[in-house]
């Protein structure tokens, strides 16, 4: 356990050293900014912050991939990755340290957004069950996307095709499957039961569930087997690179 | 009960899809001896290192550090074991001390011990004074002498270090090489090298390694002297002489026992590699030659046998079935 604290550490740290994690943050409250002054910040309204919430994977979508692609591709491109392995630690150890350490940014990004709480909360009476379920959501979706950036981190050694596959693939589950949800022509051969498939894989109705101060297991089982399975494939790949 | 060979491997081969990187090789490292690696680029010997450090699995064959086997039992063998690879990736954005404190911590070394570990180490490879700096900052040496304080951090009884003074000035080269002797006796040294030099001044041993196979073995001066007896069915001279030049080698070329003469400077003084017969009383035959045609002979000596050329000699492809 230390060990993973000491990798985590290790890369959050080095996340703040470099320039990409301000470019990140500050891009993350400008466009978290945009849709809190058009959607919820509005004079004679409820305080309502929901829809800040609701859209928010929108912008994580494209904010994740910053923080995860240099994890594991950045090791093996400087060859760091042997010093990694040669030490006693076990994979699951890389890959925990790696997760919570990008985890632990991910944090620092979606907390900074508490500043249009506030402010909500000095101008209102905002209702503060749905903000704290909006966190919680918030949380445990950015665990699903981290996991999915930390899969495609190990599969290349260059982050930029690191960054463009986890984006690739946050698009498709946060955007396009639920464009293509509606597109399914009703006469197809059971378009119902596609139609729900389709739905349970796309992020925004389970974040949608949590923006609203609903608590659904169905959303939390989504997201957590979401975790599950990419660091679980990334534990294949980097067992696999082994015998390479 | 512990063995007295700290590294043991048998019959150890990698294969890289069909291209055999190393091949059915067996040795052994006496506990606190240092044993040089040598061979060629390409030779196998990373390849070897990295199936030791247990950062690839062998395709068959076994190996134990320490008495762990690097397979079955690869936790213990990556803590009993300093490792640095070729090349020291490092992490630039962190300090000396900071990175030193991260490895430890990896280490499972505690936060009291980890502070004097960092102090020793830091003073065994001259550090000291780098401590608050930054890695990307340091110099190539300093880097090198990082690689090493973090490989001996945990005080590790192998070390393991893969081509320790490759990109160092000559000075820094001495530094190493200093180091790496004081390690001796403390550590059980496995040091790979293409640098014969280098292998002559700190090794007790030396492995040559070619083409993913052992080529001979033994301590520098045996090696030698198997040099020398490989070489003893054919004398070797370096003749310098004073002559018109084609004269001079179409001379030596003629004298009985002569079987092979190279030119390794021409001009007006020719400087002339001769090989022959042992037999043939080479010697005294050129200097009566000479003397007979009035050039003027300025050296000949007798062709040591040097750890160099007898590397060059097994690890040429067209001699070393011979010597293998």
């Amino acid at each position: 356990m230390s060990r993973i604290i000491a990798v985590a550490g290790r890369e959050l740290k080095s996340l703040f050293y470099s320039p990409v994690a301000y470019i990140v943050l500050v891009l993350y409250l400008l466009f978290v900014g945009l849709l809190f002054s058009m959607l919820v910040f509005i004079p004679g309204e409820l305080a309502n912050p929901q829809p800040m919430f609701e859209w928010n994977h929108l912008i994580l979508i494209f904010i994740v991939p910053f923080i995860t692609m240099s994890l594991l591709s950045e090791e093996y491109r400087s060859g760091r990755i042997e010093v990694l392995r040669t030490s006693p630690l076990a994979e699951l150890e890389i890959i925990l340290g790696k997760f919570l350490g990008a985890m632990g940014f991910y944090c620092v990004v979606i907390a900074s957004s508490v500043v249009f709480v506030l402010t909500l909360v000095a101008f209102g009476r905002p209702d503060f069950h749905p903000i704290f379920t909006s966190y919680l959501g918030l949380l445990l979706m950015g665990s699903m996307m981290v996991a999915i950036g930390v899969f495609f981190s190990a599969l290349s050694e260059h982050q930029i095709l690191a960054a463009m596959s986890t984006c690739v693939t946050l698009v498709t589950l946060g955007i396009l499957v639920g464009f293509v949800r509606q597109l399914v022509p009703t006469a197809w051969f059971a378009a119902t039961q596609i139609r729900h498939v389709l739905g349970y894989m796309a992020i925004e109705p389970h974040m949608a569930n949590f923006a609203r101060g609903v608590v659904d297991t169905q959303n939390i089982v989504y997201f957590l087997t979401g975790t599950g399975l990419f660091l679980f494939l990334t534990y294949v790949v980097l067992e696999s690179r082994r015998w390479r | 009960m512990q063995h007295a060979a700290e590294i043991v491997v048998q019959r150890l081969t990698k294969d890289y899809g069909r291209f055999r990187a190393v091949d059915n090789i067996s040795f052994e490292v006496a506990r606190g001896s240092v044993v040089g690696f040598l061979g060629p680029n390409g030779a196998g010997k990373t390849t070897t290192i990295r199936m030791l450090t247990c950062y690839m699995p062998p395709s068959s064959g076994q190996a134990r550090v320490a008495g762990f086997d690097v397979f079955g039992q690869s936790l213990q063998v990556r803590q009993n074991i300093g490792y640095l690879p070729e090349n020291t990736p490092l992490y630039p954005e962190m300090r000396v001390e900071e990175y030193l404190d991260y490895r430890g911590k990896l280490r499972g070394i505690n936060r009291t011990a980890r502070r004097q570990r960092i102090a020793d180490v830091a003073q065994r490879c001259w550090l000291t004074d780098r401590l608050r700096w930054l890695v990307g900052k340091l110099s190539k040496g300093y880097r090198q002498r990082l690689g090493i304080a973090d490989a001996l951090l945990h005080n590790p009884p192998v070390l393991v270090l893969d081509e320790p003074t490759v990109g160092l000035d000559p000075s820094q080269i001495r530094e190493a090489r200093k180091l790496i002797a004081e390690l001796a006796g403390r550590h059980t040294v496995l040091l790979s090298t293409h640098i014969l030099s280098e292998v002559e001044l700190v090794c007790q041993r030396v492995i040559i390694i070619g083409r993913g196979k052992i080529l001979a073995q033994g301590t520098p001066d045996e090696l030698k002297q198997q040099c020398a007896r490989a070489g003893a069915a054919g004398a070797r001279l370096l003749v310098e002489v004073r002559g018109p030049s084609d004269q001079v080698l179409s001379a030596v070329k003629a004298l009985p026992g002569v079987e092979k003469v190279q030119v390794l400077t021409d001009g007006p003084v020719q400087s002339l590699a001769v090989m022959g017969r042992l037999d043939a009383q080479l010697r005294e035959q050129i200097a009566a030659l000479v003397v007979q045609r009035g050039w003027a002979l300025r050296e000949m000596r007798v062709g040591g046998a040097t750890l160099e050329e007898y590397f060059v000699q097994i690890t040429d492809p067209g001699t070393s079935q011979a010597a293998a």
